[in-house]
C-alpha cells in the first residue's frame, strides 16, 4: 500500500535563470490543500511537478510513494485539472473525458459510462456534445474536473478550479472536494479567492517568490506569527467598560471601538492571558456576547506573510 | 503493468492520434504533395487518350505503309499513297544563300501520320520529303522511365520528405503550440509508450497517404498504355515493382519519420533540422561509405527497382547532388534501415522522457 503523503524534499526548479521554486521541503497529508501566493509565485510550478509535467533539478518528490518520473503508476491514482484551456482539436465535452479514459486502460463501454457520470456530476451531461471550443470559461473549468475526476483518483490536483464558476455551481464544487477529503484522499488546489480557500481548506500553503512562507493549519500558521498580535472580536454590552479593563493589561496592545460602540477589536500579545482576562471581566458580570478571532483566516495570513509582496 | 497493456495503450494513443493526422487543417498540404505527381500523371494520361482518339476519328494507315515512305519523295506522292494525315501544317520563311546576298522563299509543311501506336512526322521542304520521325505515342518503357524518374526526384527526396517533417514533427512540437500536450502527459502511460503511440499514428498515416499516392500514380503511369501491352506487364513484373516502389515509399516514412520525430523533440525550429538532413541526404553519394550508411536515400534507394536516371549531359554540380550511392541488396537495406530508425527512435525516448511542459517557451 502507497504512503498516504506528499512529500516534497529540498525541491528546487529553474527554467533556464528564472526561479520556478526554491528548495521546498513539504508533507502534504491527505484532505485539502490549498496552494496561496500572488501571481507567479510558483503555485503552478509546484502542481506541475507533483505530476510530471515539470522535472525538479534537485531534490525529490513522492506522492503516495509514487514518483512523478514514473507517470504510468502516479497518473493511475491522480487527476490533474490544469489552468491550460485547449483541449485538443474538434474534441467535445464527452470526448475530452471518454479519451482520456480510454488512455487510463478502461474499455470503450466502461470509458464511456464513467465519463457520463463524471458529466453528470460537474453538471455538463446536456453540454456534453458540444465541442469544448465552444464552452465558456466555466464549462471549460468544469469539463477539466470532469477529466481529473472520471477515474476516481485518490490524489486530486486542481490549478485554480473555482475561477469562472458561477455561485450554485461553486458550491457543489466545493462539496465534491470535501466527499473527496472525506474519503482520505487528497485534494490540492491553487485560488486566488482567499475566502473561499479559507472556508473548504483543511491546511494551506502559502508561497512567495518560489518559496515555502508558512504551512499547515490556519490557526497553526497564525500562532507562529509572533510579530503581529492576535486579533478578536468581542461582542459586549458595557463595551466601553470593557475596554478600560482590558486596557490595563500589558498584553493588550491596542483597542478599538467597532459596529457603533457594541463591539472591540482587541489586539494581544499572547492569546492564554487575553482568555484569563476575559474571564475575569466576565464573572465580575460583565457580559460577553461573543469572541471571534479577527485574522485566522487565509487573507490575514496572506497580508501578514506576504502582503508586502502582492 | 503487462507488456500487453502497455501495447493495448500504443494502439489506443495511435488510433487516437491517427483521427488528427489524417483530418488535421496541417495535414492536408501534404496530401497535396502526395498526389501531385498523381494527378499530373493523370493528366498526361488524360491527353495521351484524347491525342489518340482524335488521330483514330481522322485516319489511320497500316504501319507498312509508314515505313514505305522514303526521303526524297513528293508530297503529293506521299498524300496520294497515304491519304489525309491526321495532322498538316505549312509555313513559309525566307532562307538566305551561302553567299549571303540571294535569298530563297522555303515552303516547308509538316504532315503526321498515325498507324494506333506510332506516330510519324513528315517534313517536306519545297514539296519534298526532307526528314522523317517516328515514334510512339505512348511507351510502357518511357513511362516507365517518367515514373522511376518522379519517384527518385521528386517523391522520395522532396515528397516524403518534407510530408514526413510536417507530419511527424507535429506529433510534439504541434501539440506544444496548441498547448494540448499535457493532455497525453498526464496519462498513466510511460513516456516511452506515448512515443511510440504517436510515431505508431505518424507512419500509418504517412505510410496510407504516400503508399496510396504511389500506388495511384503507378496505375496512372500504366493507364494509358496499349491495353495489351499494359496486360502483359501487369501480368508480369509489374505487382513486384509496384510492391517495391511502395515499400520504398513507407521505407522512407519509416526513415525520415523517426528522424522527424526526434527532432521535433530536440528542437523548436523545424526549419533547421529539414535544412541540415536535406542537405545530409543530398551530398550522401560523394560521403565516404561508413557515413553514406547513416542516410535514409541510401537504403530507400536500394529497395526501389531501378536506379534513379541519370543524363550523361547534366552539369558536374547537379550529377554531384543528384547521383545516388552505390546500393545495397535491398534485404541488407531493409535491416539497415531498421536498425538506423530503431537508433534514432532511442534518442527521441531519451528525450521524450526529459521533456517538460513550457508552452510559455515556445
Amino acid at each position: 500500500m502507497s504512503a498516504p503523503e506528499i512529500v516534497f524534499d529540498e525541491v528546487s526548479k529553474f527554467y533556464g535563470e528564472v526561479l520556478g521554486v526554491n528548495r521546498v521541503t513539504l508533507r502534504i497529508p491527505p484532505g485539502i490543500t490549498s496552494l496561496v501566493g500572488p501571481n507567479g509565485s510558483g503555485k503552478t510550478t509546484l502542481m506541475n511537478l507533483l505530476t510530471g509535467l515539470v522535472h525538479p533539478d534537485r531534490g525529490s518528490i513522492t506522492v503516495r510513494g509514487f514518483s512523478p518520473r514514473d507517470p504510468e503508476r502516479l497518473m493511475r491514482i491522480t487527476g490533474y485539472a490544469t489552468q491550460y484551456d485547449a483541449a485538443p482539436r474538434g474534441a467535445t465535452g464527452f470526448d475530452f473525458v471518454c479519451t482520456s479514459l480510454l488512455l487510463w486502460g478502461y474499455d470503450s463501454r466502461a470509458a464511456r459510462t464513467r465519463a457520463a457520470e463524471a458529466l453528470e456530476r460537474v453538471g455538463l451531461t446536456e453540454a456534453a456534445g458540444r465541442k469544448v471550443a465552444a464552452y465558456s470559461k466555466g464549462m471549460r473549468q468544469r469539463v477539466r474536473l470532469a477529466q481529473a475526476i472520471a477515474h476516481d483518483p485518490e490524489v486530486l490536483v486542481l490549478d485554480e478550479p473555482l475561477n469562472g464558476l458561477d455561485p450554485v455551481v461553486r458550491a457543489e464544487t466545493i462539496a465534491l472536494f470535501r466527499d473527496f477529503a472525506a474519503r482520505g484522499r487528497h485534494v490540492v488546489l491553487s485560488s486566488h479567492v482567499l475566502q473561499e480557500v479559507d472556508v473548504i481548506s483543511d491546511q494551506v500553503i502559502l508561497i512567495a517568490n518560489g518559496m515555502v512562507v508558512a504551512e499547515g493549519r490556519i490557526r497553526n500558521v497564525r500562532d507562529e506569527i509572533d510579530e503581529r498580535p492576535s486579533q478578536f472580536l468581542i461582542r459586549c454590552s458595557g463595551a466601553s467598560r470593557v475596554a478600560s479593563l482590558l486596557f490595563g493589561r500589558d498584553h493588550v496592545s491596542e483597542i478599538k471601538m467597532v459596529d457603533g460602540r457594541e463591539g472591540l477589536l482587541v489586539m494581544t500579545r499572547d492569546r492564554e492571558q487575553f482568555a484569563a482576562a476575559l474571564n475575569e471581566i466576565a464573572l465580575a458580570g460583565h457580559t460577553i456576547e461573543s469572541v471571534l478571532p479577527a485574522d485566522e483566516n487565509v487573507d490575514a495570513l496572506y497580508e501578514y506573510l506576504i502582503g508586502g509582496q502582492r | 503493468m503487462t507488456r500487453d497493456f502497455r501495447a493495448r495503450q500504443i494502439w489506443t494513443i495511435a488510433r487516437l492520434e491517427l483521427r488528427r493526422v489524417f483530418f488535421s487543417k496541417r495535414s492536408f498540404w501534404v496530401y497535396g504533395l502526395a498526389l501531385f505527381p498523381v494527378a499530373i500523371f493523370v493528366a498526361a494520361a488524360i491527353g495521351m487518350t484524347y491525342e489518340r482518339r482524335s488521330y483514330e476519328a481522322v485516319n489511320r494507315v497500316s504501319p507498312a505503309l509508314i515505313n514505305s515512305v522514303n526521303e526524297g519523295e513528293s508530297v503529293e506522292a506521299v498524300l496520294e499513297r497515304l491519304g489525309t494525315p491526321v495532322r498538316d501544317r505549312e509555313f513559309r520563311r525566307r532562307h538566305r544563300g551561302e553567299d549571303d546576298e540571294s535569298e530563297e522563299l522555303l515552303v516547308i509543311r509538316n504532315l503526321r501520320y498515325w498507324d494506333g501506336s506510332r506516330f510519324a512526322e513528315l517534313r517536306f521542304r519545297n514539296g519534298i520529303l526532307e526528314a522523317k520521325f517516328i515514334r510512339q505515342l505512348i511507351s510502357l518503357e518511357r513511362q516507365r522511365q517518367a515514373y522511376n524518374g518522379v519517384f527518385h526526384y521528386y517523391y522520395l527526396k522532396l515528397a516524403i520528405f518534407f510530408g514526413c517533417l510536417g507530419i511527424f514533427m507535429n506529433l510534439f512540437r504541434g501539440e506544444m503550440l496548441d498547448k494540448t500536450l499535457h493532455f497525453w502527459l498526464l496519462a498513466p502511460a510511460r513516456r516511452e509508450v506515448l512515443l511510440g503511440g504517436k510515431y505508431l499514428a505518424g507512419l500509418l498515416a504517412s505510410s496510407v497517404i504516400f503508399g496510396a499516392g504511389a500506388a495511384l500514380m503507378f496505375a496512372a503511369m500504366v493507364w494509358p498504355v496499349d491495353p495489351l501491352e499494359a496486360r502483359a506487364f501487369l501480368a508480369g513484373p509489374a505487382a513486384a515493382q509496384w510492391a517495391r516502389y511502395a515499400g520504398a515509399a513507407m521505407l522512407a516514412c519509416l526513415g525520415y519519420g523517426s528522424a522527424f520525430l526526434a527532432a521535433g523533440l530536440l528542437v523548436r525550429n523545424p526549419i533547421v533540422p529539414a535544412v541540415v538532413l536535406l542537405m545530409w541526404e543530398s551530398i550522401n553519394g560523394f560521403l565516404p561509405a561508413v557515413l553514406q550508411k547513416i542516410s535514409v536515400l541510401h537504403y530507400v534507394q536500394s529497395v526501389c527497382p531501378m536506379p534513379a536516371p541519370m543524363d550523361d549531359g547534366a552539369p558536374a554540380l547537379v550529377r554531384l547532388f543528384l547521383a545516388p550511392a552505390p546500393g545495397t541488396a535491398w534485404p541488407l537495406a531493409v535491416l539497415g534501415l531498421c536498425a538506423l530508425t530503431a537508433a534514432v527512435l532511442f534518442v527521441a525516448a531519451r528525450a521524450v522522457k526529459r521533456l517538460e511542459i513550457n508552452y510559455g517557451g515556445d
